[in-house]
């Protein structure tokens, strides 16, 4: 064998000594950390300072905003409802994106006549739907949900559709000359070969439905964090504001963290390139 | 009607031209046979539509004119008793080797035990045990090649048809698996048309020789290279009477090229 192996694996990094992975760890956590620390650390000065409280109010307040909701329940009714309407859109608009755009991705013909439609429909401003959908499904979940999945439906459907598109003529060809049927080309090749395309559509797609729900409550409910904050904000209680925007960030990182492991998960195969941990 | 095992019977091709409502002839009736156990190398420029050749075999395209039979009958479907090695290596990068190459065993339905022997000696017979659980991505160009050898040769198909199969690996590696092909083709009696539009690996590797002409392609010979085995692929000239079949094909090949034209 004259063929050298590449081998990926960091084989020899976890031999190294423990104590000095862990340092570097440790040490890029907190440089991560820093901006962030140094944002809230400016902002507590700042309040009071260079800007009114009752405009911004500070870290420490909303801190203390947040443990009032928690300790006194006031917050989980409302994020109760907004978590099941988040779930709810994300997942109704992921599987009709999935299955949208797979089966347009598939077929050339569907393709022709459905594709200029979504297509048009893309176009849209989703958000502009939201009080035409208050109309349609009422001020509970049901228009939140349609508006969250609408708008996760084209993200994820656009994505699935080029990626169904994108899949390599010669290695369907290759696969149907090994014996391959269709159902068999669909769970070895295709769907396979998409998913990198599908778990990016679901990373993207989880910003949007935060916006879609809270659009959707904004314009008219009686539950949710999209009422909470929008009701803080007419209070003019900035702290309640914030309150509502941090557990929304926890909500997005959250989502975020666990579709990133999945996608690790799921594409280890992918050449290593930009997701290994980088050194400092 | 003959009893070999691949007939390319009065094969003619047209592809549509982009832009233009005619039709570019590629392939003008083009007949030769392969016998069973032979390894038969198709040469020609380049755009000559040698590549075709091997898609109509393998039941990918139907040809315009003509027919391929394989064991006599019409090739008009997929044709699943070939095996197709292209010219990249194509294995699926979201797959291990080991689950590469027991694919076609997996869609045949070929019990597990059984696929798992059978994919072991495979990979064995390519020099590729011990990279079961690497991914593609984690292989040089000459071991996914190698890797795509294992795949077609683990369902033992009746025809393995290659298409340029070492056209992008480096002249050092390009030996090596020349003359690995040849050992692997002896012994396991395999029957293969190779294309290829490199003259030496074509005299080195073949039995016979077809060479095709310039679009629009017709067959200019069908030459018998009786070169004993096993050949030295390192050193070609060493081979006795190997100038004298590369000059046979030559002879046959010079006329088409022609340096002015730009293919």
């Amino acid at each position: 064998m004259t063929d050298m192996a590449y081998d990926a694996r960091p084989a020899d990094e976890a031999t190294g000594p423990r104590r000095s992975v862990w340092t570097g760890k440790v040490l890029r956590w907190l440089l991560t950390l820093l901006p962030g620390i140094a944002f809230l650390v400016f902002w507590q000065w700042a309040a009071g300072r260079l800007i009114k409280e009752i405009y911004v109010s500070k870290p420490t307040a909303v801190a203390l905003r947040l443990y009032e909701l928690f300790a006194s329940g006031e917050i989980y009714p409302h994020l109760w409802t907004t978590g099941e309407e988040l779930v709810l859109g994300y997942v109704i608009g992921v599987s009709g994106g999935v299955i949208g755009g797979y089966a347009l991705g598939r077929s050339p013909r569907l393709a022709r006549i459905f594709e200029p439609y979504v297509m048009a429909f893309y176009g849209v401003p989703k958000i502009a739907l939201a009080p035409l959908f208050i109309i349609w499904f009422g001020i509970g979940i049901g228009s939140k949900v349609a508006l969250a999945s609408i708008m996760v439906f084209f993200l994820v459907f656009y994505n699935v559709f080029t990626g169904v598109r994108s899949v390599d003529r010669e290695l369907v060809n290759l696969t149907l000359v090994m014996g391959a049927n269709q159902r068999q080309l669909t769970y070895h090749v295709f769907l396979p070969a998409s998913a990198p395309f599908v778990m990016l559509g679901m990373r993207m797609a989880i910003p949007y439905s935060v916006i879609g729900v809270i659009v959707g409550e904004f314009t008219s409910s009686t539950q949710g964090l999209g009422l909470f904050i929008h009701e803080a904000s007419a209070n003019y209680d900035p702290a309640g504001v914030f309150a509502g925007i941090v557990i929304l960030l926890g909500f997005v990182t959250i989502a975020g963290a666990l579709a990133g492991r999945l996608e690790r998960r799921l594409l280890r195969w992918q050449k290593p390139s930009g997701v290994g941990p980088s050194d400092i | 009607m003959s009893d070999s095992l691949l007939v390319f019977d009065g094969i003619g091709q047209d592809f549509p031209t982009p832009g233009r409502r005619a039709m570019v002839r590629v392939l003008d009736g083009i007949s030769f046979d392969i016998d069973r156990g032979k390894f038969v190398a198709v040469i020609g420029p380049s755009g000559c539509g040698k590549s075709t050749l091997l898609q109509m075999a393998a039941g990918l395209l139907a040809p315009t004119r003509g027919a391929v039979r394989h064991h006599g009958r019409n090739v008009t479907s997929v044709n699943t008793e070939v095996g197709f090695v292209p010219q990249q290596a194509q294995l699926f990068p979201w797959k291990t080797l080991q689950e590469n190459v027991e694919l076609p065993l997996l869609l045949r339905g070929v019990p597990t035990a059984e696929r798992r022997e059978r994919v072991a000696a495979a990979l064995k017979s390519v020099g590729l045990d011990g990279f079961e659980s690497h991914y593609p991505s984690q292989l040089s160009g000459g071991m996914q090649k190698r890797g795509s050898i294992a795949r077609t040769l683990v369902y033992r198909p009746d025809i393995i048809l290659m298409d340029e199969p070492f056209g992008a690996l480096d002249a050092q590696t390009r030996m090596v698996m020349q003359s690995d092909l040849q050992t692997l083709s002896i012994e396991a009696g395999a029957t293969i048309v190779f294309v290829t539009h490199d003259i030496t690996e074509a005299v080195l590797l073949a039995d016979n020789v077809v060479v095709l002409s310039q679009r629009p392609s017709r067959l200019l010979a069908n030459i018998p290279i009786d070169l004993p085995r096993p050949r030295n692929m390192f050193e070609p000239f060493r081979n006795a009477g190997f100038e004298a079949a590369y000059d046979a094909v030559w002879t046959e090949f010079r006329s088409q090229i022609d340096t002015g034209r730009v293919h």
